[in-house]
């Protein structure tokens, strides 16, 4: 059984199309991805799924009901962690556990059990009797996705679950993921505009821009369709000449110039880098630097969309090798 | 069964809230001892004669007017903690109730009880710090005045739900606390007599439901009123009845939009 289908599934806010017409499914235990910038329509897909917003027009099945007309039963199998905070912080963790239990109609033995684990699993033990607003942003997003595992649901949706978050608390919460699905078997459907999240963390990802799905794949599968490897030039001269020449001479399969960046999708990089070194020679061009690495889902985004991944980004990354972090 | 758990949930959860705000909650004791005191007293000396007595049903003001003050702290707790739903819906509280399994006319109905109760708790404190001023306050008419208040309370929480679920801000929520709470506080007779009023505030007067409430207090606990408490108890269990409904009616339909 699939875990979610969505048939064409559409938001319209007044003029603005924030989703349009997506179709995807998540099979069941998978961690499924939706990764793509700011404003692309992740949330709002997300609460359609959840059931908190009606569809303009297309229909969604999660755990096998319709979110249009089961609403209830689809809320009694998900659980949540909102992008933003949704706690009651004048109340303790544990009290914030406990009511989650009692609105999905747990019994209090069965809530204290599961509590006790599920405070363990996030680390917040010491912290349970604190209110919340003495928490940090961390223990927040803990506690918020402790909360949403109090029963037990088929599948749990995370959105943007580190966004703002430091990089050891994002590990650790990568961490629960995983672990989660491989220990439990939860099906995950989270979003994220952090290409190298989705990479870690997903089986399957949908890169969605401006509310549509560019592309749908497991990761490796992605990357795989731009080539092996990327090679970035930067250096005084004509790069479209550049690029234009290490393209006919059948080194790269195509370039893209972005913020006085040559890219080239090459076979080898260690093959093609002299190679292209001297096609620059030849046109007068200075070279400045030379790095590449393999595709990363960012690659792929910029490759599908023209742009680059998070826009507000002024200069290009300049990675040396392998995968590029990037927290903030 | 939904329903009743609902219910029960957010009741729990408002009792929580008020235990843990709980140094807020005597806070909010010490507006209505000051205008007992000062309003009250300062009222009281100048009213002292046969004539004035009169007028407040042959009791001093301050009798008079204890049950009022009583009134007036149930009514604004009420509201304002029914009002709290923008504070949920800013620290996004509200969307992890709208994401439960629970029946949410349930959550409401919880909600209001909950807000009913610890404005009960409030108004009590009060009556208690009003006994020593207020001579002539029957301790055996307190029973009924809690009935009186549990209803004023369910009332105004409803109308501060139906409120808070149309206001997107905390701006707009002072607007409103100063459009309709103090009027309907100055029209409720809990702090003069409404018989002697100019016509259109009578109309305004008998159309509160605050009214009945202050009037249904002042008799069980000093033994005057202007309607009986059999009225007093109709009108407001029916008000709170209606006020319940359309908060929960509102509430059912609640999305992100």
């Amino acid at each position: 059984m699939q875990a979610v289908r969505a048939e064409g599934l559409t938001k319209r806010f007044g003029n603005l199309t924030a989703v349009d017409g997506v179709t995807f499914s998540v099979r069941e235990g998978e961690i499924f991805g939706f990764l793509g910038p700011n404003g692309a329509g992740k949330t709002t897909t997300i609460n359609m799924l959840i059931t908190l917003l009606r569809p303009t027009a297309g229909e969604a099945w999660v755990a096998g009901h319709s979110v249009l007309r089961e609403p209830r039963e689809v809320r009694r199998r998900i659980g949540v962690v909102f992008q933003d905070p949704s706690l009651d912080r004048d109340l303790t963790g544990r009290e914030n556990l406990v009511l989650h239990g009692l609105a999905y109609g747990m019994g209090r033995e069965e809530i204290r059990g599961r509590i006790s684990e599920l405070l363990e699993f996030v680390e917040l033990t010491p912290f349970a009797d604190r209110q919340v607003k003495t928490y940090s942003g961390g223990m927040v997003r803990r506690l918020e996705i402790a909360r949403a595992l109090v029963h037990d649901p088929d599948i749990l949706f995370l959105d943007e679950p580190t966004l703002g978050l430091d990089p050891q608390t994002r590990a650790r919460i990568w961490d629960y993921i995983s672990r989660l699905r491989r220990e439990e078997g939860t099906t995950i459907f989270m979003t994220t505009h952090y290409m190298d999240e989705a990479e870690a963390l997903c089986d399957r990802v949908a890169i969605i821009d401006h509310g549509r799905i560019v592309a749908l794949g497991p990761p490796e599968e992605l990357k795989a369709s731009l080539g092996s490897d990327v090679v970035y030039v930067e250096g005084e001269g004509d790069l479209e000449a550049l690029g234009r020449s290490v393209v006919d001479a059948g080194l790269a399969a195509d370039f893209s110039l972005s913020g006085g960046e040559l890219r080239l999708r090459v076979r080898s990089a260690s093959a093609a880098i002299p190679r292209i070194l001297e096609l620059a020679s030849a046109l007068g061009i200075r070279v400045g630097e030379v790095t590449y690495r393999r595709p990363s889902l960012g690659d792929v985004f910029l490759h599908l969309t023209g742009r680059r991944l998070r826009d507000e980004e002024a200069s290009p990354p300049r990675p040396l090798r392998g995968v590029r972090r990037r927290f903030s | 069964m939904s329903f009743l758990r609902s219910i029960w949930v957010m009741y729990w959860r408002q009792l929580l809230r008020f235990w843990r705000l709980k140094s807020r909650v005597l806070g909010s004791v010490i507006t209505p001892v000051i205008w007992l005191v000062f309003f009250g007293m300062g009222w009281s000396s100048l009213f002292n004669s046969p004539m004035a007595s009169k007028l407040f049903g042959g009791l001093d003001y301050i009798t008079f007017l204890a049950p009022g003050i009583l009134m007036m702290s149930v009514f604004t707790a009420s509201f304002v903690s029914g009002v709290s739903v923008i504070l949920d819906k800013e620290r996004g509280f509200m969307k992890e109730l709208l994401v439960a399994p629970a029946s949410r006319a349930g959550s409401i109905v919880g909600r209001s009880l909950g807000d009913a109760t610890t404005a009960i708790v409030q108004g009590l404190l009060i009556l208690a710090l009003s006994l020593p001023l207020a001579s002539g306050i029957k301790l055996g008419g307190i029973p009924l005045a809690a009935v009186s208040a549990f209803l004023v309370g369910l009332t105004f929480s409803g109308v501060g739900i139906f409120l808070a679920l149309r206001i997107r801000s905390m701006e707009g929520f002072q607007v409103i606390m100063n459009l309709i709470m103090l009027p309907l506080l100055f029209l409720s007779g809990a702090f003069f007599p409404i018989d002697g009023l100019p016509g259109w505030m009578k109309v305004l007067s008998l159309v509160n439901p605050m009214t009945y409430g202050v009037d249904l207090a002042r008799w069980s606990l000093v033994g005057v009123s202007s309607f009986g408490p059999g009225l007093d108890l109709a009108v407001l269990g029916a008000v709170a009845a209606l006020s319940l409904f359309i908060a929960a009616f509102c509430y059912e339909r609640a999305t992100l939009e």
